[in-house]
C-alpha cells in the first residue's frame, strides 16, 4: 500500500465516520420522534436500521486495524486513526440509545401518553445538536469547535433533573403511572448519556488536533439530590394515599 | 391550492436545470471549439448557467468522483447551512451531513442511478427536501452527480394545516349531527311527552352549535381572505363592553360568575368597525365565562396606556399552561379537549378576535397563571 493509496483510504475512512455520525443522528431524531407519536412502525424501522450502522462501524474499525498494521502512522495520522478507532464506540452506543428508545415506543404503545412530551424533545434536540458539532469539529479537524461543545451539556443536565423531577411527581401522585413515568425517566437518561458521548468525541478532536490528551469539562447530575428529592415525594404520596 | 402549483414549478425548474446542466458539462469543459464564431459562445453559456444557478430557489450541487464537490448554488448553501466557498472541493458529507444523500450521489456516481426521494436534512433547523440526484456523462468517460432539492418544508407545513383543519371542521360537525341524528330517531320511535321536549331542546342546542361554528368558519374564512370590509366610525369603547356586558349578564347570572365593565380613564374612543368590535368583546367574554367556575368573576375594561387604547377582559377561571399560552389564538386549539367539550365553544373564537384586532392595526396577547386566571388585552 502506497502512501497515497493510505491518504485515500485515510480519507475514505473519516468520511465513513461522517456517514456514521449522520445515522446516528438521524436515528436519534426519529426515536423521539416515534415516541411523540407512539409510531411503532417507525420504531421498528429505527430498529432495523441499526444493522447499517453496525456495518459501518465494523468497515471503520477493520479499515484503521489494516492502516495501523500495515502503514505504521505517525504522528497527526496515528491520532487520527486513534480517535477515529475510540469515536466509533461512542457512536456505536448513541445509536444502541436510539434503539432504546424505540424499544421503549413499542412497548408503551398501547398504554395511553402520560402528559404531552415538552423537555424531552427539548433534550434531544440539545443533545443532538451536541452530536453535529462534535461530528463538524472532526470533519473540519477544528479544536475550537470541539473545546466548545460541552457547555451545552449544562443545559441538557439541566432538562434532565426538570424531567425526572415532574415524572416523579407524577408517579409519586398516581401509581398507574409508574410504568410510563419509569420508561420516560430512562429515555431522558439516553439523551442524557449521548450529550456526554458527545463530549467523549470532542476529547478525542482535541487529541487528534493538539496531541494532548484532555478531559473536557462535563457537568455532573446530582442524583444523589435528585434520588433525596423523589424519596421525600414518594414519601408524600404515601401519606397523601 | 398555490402550494400544488408551487411544487408543479418547482419540479419542472428542476427537469429543466437537470437538462441544462448536462449541457453545462459539455459546454464548460469538453466541447472545446473547433474555431473562432463557437469560441465566442461558449463562454456566454457557462456564464448565462452560472447566473441562472445563482438566481433559482431550488438548491444545486454538482459532485465528481469520489464525492467531491465541484459547485454549489447559493439556495443550496443556505438549505444546507454551509458556506459555498468551504464547500468546494471537499467531500459531500463533510459538508452536507445526509447519509441518504451521500448513498445517493455515490450511486449516481457508480451505477448512473436516477432517484428522487422527500429527504428531511436536519441542521439548524429541520428541512423536508424533495431531492432529485443524477447522473452526468460528460462524455469522456467521467461522470458527475447533479443533485437538485428544492425545499418543501413549508408547504409540507402548509398541507398539515390544511389536513388538521378539515379534520377538526369535520369532527366539530359530525360531533352535533349524530347527536341530532339519535335523538331524532328515539323521537320517530316514540317517546313520551317529558323526554320528548327535554330530545327537542336538545336538538335545537346542537343545532345552534352548528350554526355558530359555520357563522365562525365564514366569518373567518373572510378575515383572512382579506375580503372583510371594515365600516370605520368613530367607536366608543367604554359603550360598546357597557352593552356587550349587559346583553350577557343573564348568562353569566345562571353560571353564577359576576360580570362587570370597568371604563378607566374617563373612556376612549378608537376609529374602528363598531359591530366587529362588538364581536371580539363577544367572544373574549364567551371564551372568559366557559373558562371561569361559579363563584368567580369576569371583568371587562377599558382604557388608556402608554398613549395607546387598551381593551381587556380578565377572569379568575382556570387559567392557561405557559407551553399553551403561545397556541391560543390558533384555529381549534383546546387547551384541555375534555373539558372544552362539556363546555361547549367552536374553538375559532380567540381567532377571530385576533384577526378582527389586527385589521384594526392592533394586537391582542394573552398572560395567564394557571388556577388563578387570565387576561386578554387588545391594544389599539
Amino acid at each position: 500500500m502506497g502512501r497515497e493509496n493510505f491518504h485515500r483510504i485515510l480519507n475514505e475512512t473519516q468520511q465513513d465516520v461522517l456517514r456514521m455520525g449522520s445515522l446516528v443522528e438521524e436515528a436519534i431524531n426519529r426515536a423521539v420522534d416515534a415516541l411523540q407519536r407512539s409510531d411503532v412502525a417507525l420504531a421498528e424501522d429505527i430498529l432495523g436500521a441499526d444493522d447499517i450502522i453496525d456495518d459501518l462501524n465494523v468497515r471503520i474499525e477493520t479499515n484503521c486495524l489494516n492502516l495501523l498494521a500495515l502503514q505504521q502512522p505517525m504522528a497527526s495520522d496515528l491520532r487520527t486513526i486513534a480517535a477515529m478507532l475510540d469515536i466509533v464506540i461512542d457512536l456505536e452506543r448513541i445509536g444502541d440509545h436510539a434503539c432504546d428508545i424505540a424499544q421503549i415506543t413499542k412497548s408503551l404503545a398501547e398504554e395511553p401518553p402520560l402528559k404531552p412530551l415538552i423537555d424531552i424533545p427539548k433534550m434531544a434536540a440539545k443533545a443532538r445538536e451536541m452530536l453535529r458539532e462534535s461530528l463538524n469539529a472532526f470533519a473540519h479537524h477544528d479544536a475550537a469547535i470541539a473545546h466548545r461543545v460541552p457547555e451545552k451539556d449544562d443545559e441538557v443536565d439541566r432538562l434532565y433533573r426538570a424531567v425526572f423531577k415532574e415524572l416523579i411527581e407524577f408517579m409519586a401522585n398516581d401509581p398507574r403511572a409508574i410504568n410510563r413515568g419509569s420508561n420516560l425517566i430512562l429515555v431522558a437518561l439516553y439523551l442524557e448519556r449521548i450529550a456526554d458521548h458527545s463530549t467523549n468525541i470532542c476529547e478525542r478532536v482535541v487529541y487528534m488536533v493538539e496531541g494532548v490528551p484532555k478531559k473536557l469539562k462535563r457537568s455532573v447530575v446530582e442524583i444523589n439530590k435528585a434520588v433525596a428529592h423523589s424519596d421525600a415525594l414518594l414519601q408524600f404520596g404515601r401519606t397523601e394515599t | 391550492m398555490d402550494y400544488v402549483v408551487l411544487t408543479a414549478g418547482a419540479l419542472l425548474a428542476a427537469v429543466g436545470l437537470l437538462a441544462l446542466a448536462a449541457r453545462r458539462s459539455a459546454v464548460r469543459d469538453d466541447a472545446r471549439p473547433p474555431d473562432g464564431t463557437l469560441h465566442d459562445s461558449v463562454p456566454d453559456a457557462a456564464a448565462r448557467f452560472d447566473t441562472l444557478l445563482e438566481v433559482i430557489p431550488a438548491g444545486v450541487v454538482i459532485v465528481e468522483p469520489p464525492g467531491r464537490i465541484t459547485a454549489i448554488n447559493s439556495s443550496a448553501a443556505k438549505m444546507f447551512g454551509i458556506a459555498p466557498e468551504r464547500a468546494v472541493g471537499r467531500a459531500l458529507i463533510e459538508c452536507i451531513r445526509s447519509y441518504e444523500l451521500d448513498r445517493r450521489v455515490a450511486a449516481a456516481l457508480a451505477q448512473g442511478v436516477e432517484e428522487s426521494a422527500e429527504l428531511t436534512f436536519i441542521a439548524a433547523t429541520e428541512r423536508r427536501l424533495h431531492v432529485t440526484t443524477r447522473a452526468i456523462d460528460r462524455g469522456d468517460g467521467r461522470r458527475e452527480a447533479l443533485v437538485v432539492a428544492i425545499d418543501r418544508t413549508r408547504m409540507m407545513e402548509l398541507e398539515s394545516m390544511r389536513r388538521d383543519f378539515v379534520s377538526n371542521v369535520s369532527h366539530e360537525l359530525r360531533s352535533p349531527l349524530t347527536a341530532i341524528k339519535i335523538m331524532t330517531e328515539t323521537l320517530q320511535g316514540g317517546v313520551d311527552k317529558a323526554a320528548s321536549k327535554e330530545f327537542l331542546d336538545n336538538i335545537s342546542r346542537e343545532t345552534e352549535r352548528m350554526i355558530a361554528l359555520v357563522e365562525d368558519l365564514l366569518d373567518l374564512a373572510r378575515l383572512e381572505s382579506g375580503k372583510l370590509d371594515l365600516k370605520f366610525e368613530s367607536v366608543d369603547l367604554g359603550d360598546l363592553i357597557r352593552d356587550v356586558v349587559s346583553s350577557q349578564a343573564s348568562r353569566a347570572a345562571k353560571l353564577d360568575v359576576r360580570l362587570d365593565a370597568l371604563v378607566h380613564d374617563g373612556g376612549v374612543t378608537i376609529a374602528g368597525d363598531r359591530d366587529k368590535l362588538v364581536q371580539v368583546v363577544v367572544n373574549l367574554l364567551d371564551n372568559a365565562l366557559r373558562n371561569t367556575p361559579a363563584g368567580g368573576s369576569v371583568t371587562a375594561a377599558v382604557g388608556r396606556s402608554d398613549g395607546k387604547a387598551y381593551l381587556e377582559v380578565a377572569d379568575t377561571g382556570t387559567g392557561i399552561p405557559s407551553e399553551a399560552l403561545p397556541h391560543v389564538f390558533e384555529r381549534f386549539y383546546v387547551v384541555d379537549r375534555s373539558r372544552a367539550k362539556s363546555k361547549g365553544g367552536t374553538g375559532l373564537g380567540l381567532a377571530i378576535v385576533k384577526h378582527i384586532v389586527e385589521a384594526h392595526g392592533g394586537t391582542v396577547e394573552a398572560q395567564s397563571e394557571l388556577g388563578r386566571g387570565s387576561v386578554f388585552r387588545c391594544t389599539f
